[in-house]
């Protein structure tokens, strides 16, 4: 495993009793790199992030995440201890697609949580860095807020500190807008481009094509039973190479209004003007995605 | 231990037809007090539904009331209580009457609860078709009620079973109080509550299997 | 008049016994019933089997057969336990069949996601349970916790049976010297419509504020 690889699947394979989800997937994300995963529904797409911190368990293979080696349950190796695989999950951010916020706390609350309790940091401290990731953010006006009182963007921005306030290596993100109101995707995904500008590694299962080609370094198409095509972003997208995933581009392409063209114009217009509504003044996209482009 | 087993087999044997007879007894309550408690129950909630205010406090202020009535102060109003006002009432009458009056305050919350779950536009499309009040009710918003009252119903139902053993203290010769007299004169008082147990048990499950079985025949029938 | 100011007297003394019955059984309960849904859903096999059975149990028998059970039934064995105390262990092992089904319902209802994220964010079990799952569920258990606390309270007018004198025990010695069946068990019945609409108003305050809260 090179230095600056942080995560690496290899050989996964995850069933769900007897039926095969994904078999043989190998995997590698460095530093700072940003992986979509994209795929028709149903193709295992969020199986496939769940089982990197965890949250499903997976048959065979391994997944390594920093100096943490997780084995597949039929590997013959002991289970992780419970201890363990709080200290994998803990250099895990993890946003879901439908938010997962704990309603009976609030915004500050939520965000300080994790910190307190499992990092150990006192009060202050933990309110300090949930003030500072909330501003960033551009939330810091809705500290004192309870989540049902917030728009669902609102709340996935939530969501994103929360998982930020662990100081994770990497943020897996399952679908973090497909619950949203189209008027709010803007802000939740500029919260996004804002860590991959900074460095954040990142995997992210999206439907948003746009986006993945703007913001990813590579792209993971699943389908069929394991990995249908891999590459840097721009090539997998314009260019597929294997059958399955052109025509799994096509279809999604024809929804989202294709590749070139004046409706693909008209959506990323829309699309910028959903994330200029986002609080921070200071931040412009278009200049930072440049520089991201140039690096 | 085979002839323990034996002698308890043989005395719960010779008390079985007696416990039988009590438990006609102890269904023929049940039914009594389900059937009071059912149409009662309708009718409250007819009144919470209502949108006649007097009504709804009518029936607002029974349910507060009765619901906090222990069955068992009911039942001794209903038999001892009403004798005084010249109104003597059987055992068997008395506690059709605590159990339905009970039972009424419970259902009637169930009731409204499963008209009132059904959605809004389903009224309002009965509305929309100009069927009338009425029929629109009784076509449209009924069947789906049904299905949200009748499990927490069924509940109501073996609730309703168990508390008809109170009539034991009133002498009426149920499955309860034949059980209570067997544990007596056998002096083997664990055997005879234990057999009244295992038949309480098995009437709640043949009828909550029945109500059961009802219930997916519906859901089936509407997919 | 005079004979009944004087059962009402008594009933009100018998109230005493009847709340300390219900309190105290309702604080062993809870703490049983927790311990208990716990077990329930996350113990192993063979402790699920059994709650499981022992809810059913205590569900599916007449409350004043379990009674009878305590108190002339375990006789048969050459145990027999004082009335008063007969009384209580009911309440307790009733209470607890009860509770537990109450907290299991409470801990079930908190959606999958919630144990995920907590579980995401590196929280150990016990945190989570007391940080985020036990917080929730409690909000809304507590509807049906107010009617558990009623629930008792009503069970214990079945004590008078074994001679425990709670309020029902003095409204039957009153009615059988004086006669007056309905205006003693009126009175009776107002006492208890007193005694639970309290602890409804009390539970009904803690909805309101636990709902402010969150
Ligand atoms: N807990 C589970 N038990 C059994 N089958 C499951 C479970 N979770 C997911 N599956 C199945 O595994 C397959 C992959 O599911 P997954 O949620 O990973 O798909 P996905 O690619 O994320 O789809 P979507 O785009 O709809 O979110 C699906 O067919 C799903 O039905
Ligand atoms: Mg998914």
């Amino acid at each position: 495993m090179s230095s600056d690889v942080v995560v690496e699947l290899d050989g996964v394979r995850k069933c769900f009793g007897p039926r095969v989800i994904f078999d043989d997937v190998s995997l590698s994300v460095h530093r700072s790199e940003v992986v979509a995963v994209i795929g028709p529904s149903g193709a295992g797409k969020s199986t496939l992030i769940r089982c990197i911190n965890q949250l499903n368990t997976f048959e065979k293979g391994v997944i390594r995440v920093l100096g943490h080696e997780v084995y597949g349950t039929e590997e013959g190796r002991p289970p992780l201890r419970r201890d363990d695989l709080r200290r994998l999950r803990t250099e895990i951010g993890m946003v879901f697609q439908t938010f997962n916020l704990f309603p009976h706390l609030s915004v500050m609350k939520n965000v300080m949580l994790a910190p307190q309790r499992v990092k150990g940091r006192s009060e202050a401290e933990a309110a300090a860095q949930a003030q500072e990731l909330l501003e960033m953010i551009g939330l810091s006006h809705r500290k004192d807020a309870y989540p049902r009182q917030l728009s669902g963007g609102e709340q996935q921005r939530v969501a994103i500190c929360r998982a930020l306030a662990m100081e994770p290596e990497v943020m897996l993100f399952d679908e973090p807008t497909s619950m949203l109101d189209p008027e709010l995707v803007g802000e939740v995904l500029a919260a996004i481009r804002r860590l991959a500008v900074d460095g954040m590694t990142m995997i992210l299962v999206t439907h948003e094509m746009m986006f993945a080609k703007e913001i990813a370094d590579t792209v993971v198409v699943v389908a069929d039973g394991g990995i249908a095509e891999m590459g840097p972003a721009k090539e997998v997208l314009s260019t597929p190479k294997t059958e399955r995933a052109r025509s799994f581009l096509e279809r999604v392409l024809l929804h989202t209004g294709g590749d070139t063209g004046p409706q693909a114009a008209a959506s990323e217009g829309g699309f910028d003007a959903a994330s200029g509504g986002f609080d921070d003044p200071t931040l412009s996209w278009s200049r930072e995605v440049d520089e991201k482009g140039l690096r | 231990m085979t002839v323990q087993l034996a002698s308890i087999l043989g005395l719960w044997g010779s008390y079985l037809p007696s416990f039988m007879r009590g438990l006609v007894i102890t269904m023929e309550i049940t039914g009594l007090g389900l059937a009071v408690a059912v149409v009662l129950g309708a009718i409250l909630a007819g009144f919470k539904l209502s949108k006649f205010k007097a009504l709804r406090v009518i029936a607002t202020v029974y349910v507060d009331i009765i619901r906090s009535i222990p069955v068992l102060v009911l039942l001794f109003l209903a038999y001892y209580g009403l004798g005084q006002l010249g109104l003597t009432l059987s055992g068997i009458a008395s506690a059709t009457a605590a159990l339905g009056a009970f039972y009424a305050a419970l259902l009637c919350e169930i009731f409204r609860g499963g008209v009132q779950g059904v959605e809004r536009g389903q009224r309002e499309a009965a509305d929309a078709l100009g069927l009338g009040r009425v029929s629109g009710f009784v076509r449209v918003i009924l069947p789906q009620a049904v299905l949200r009252i009748l499990p927490p119903s069924t509940n109501q139902l073996s609730n309703i079973i168990k508390d008809s053993s109170l009539v034991v203290t009133i002498g009426v010769a149920d499955l309860m109080a034949r059980s209570y007299e067997a544990s007596a004169t056998t002096f083997e008082p664990m055997d005879m509550f234990v057999l009244a147990g295992l038949i309480y048990m098995a009437l709640y499950l043949v009828i909550a299997r029945a109500i059961g079985r009802w219930e997916l025949n519906v859901q089936r029938r509407r997919g | 008049m005079s004979a009944i100011t004087l059962y009402t007297g008594a009933m009100l003394q018998g109230a005493v016994i009847t709340l300390e019955l219900t309190a105290g059984a309702t604080v062993v309960s809870l703490i049983a019933g927790a311990a208990g849904a716990v077990g329930r859903l996350y113990g192993p096999r063979t402790l699920k089997a059994f709650i499981f059975g022992y809810v059913e149990t205590i569900r599916g028998l007449p409350a004043i057969l379990q009674l009878f059970i305590l108190y002339f039934g375990l006789t048969q064995f050459g145990i027999d336990v004082p009335a008063y105390w007969a009384a209580f262990i009911w309440l307790c092992l009733y209470g607890t069949g009860y509770a537990i089904e109450i907290f299991r319902a409470g801990l079930q209802g908190i959606p999958e996601g919630q144990h995920e994220a907590t579980a995401a964010l590196g929280l150990t079990r016990f945190e989570a349970m007391r940080r985020v799952i036990i917080p929730q569920a409690w909000v809304a258990m507590l509807p049906a916790l107010t009617n558990f606390v009623v629930l008792e309270l009503k069970n214990t007018t079945l004590v008078y049976f074994i001679g425990v004198q709670d309020i029902m025990f003095h409204a039957r010695l009153g009615v059988s010297n004086s006669g007056q069946p309905l205006a003693i068990y009126g009175i009776a019945a107002l006492i208890y419509i007193v005694l639970n609409g309290t602890i409804s108003r009390v539970g009904g305050i803690l909805e309101k504020r636990a709902a402010i809260a969150s």
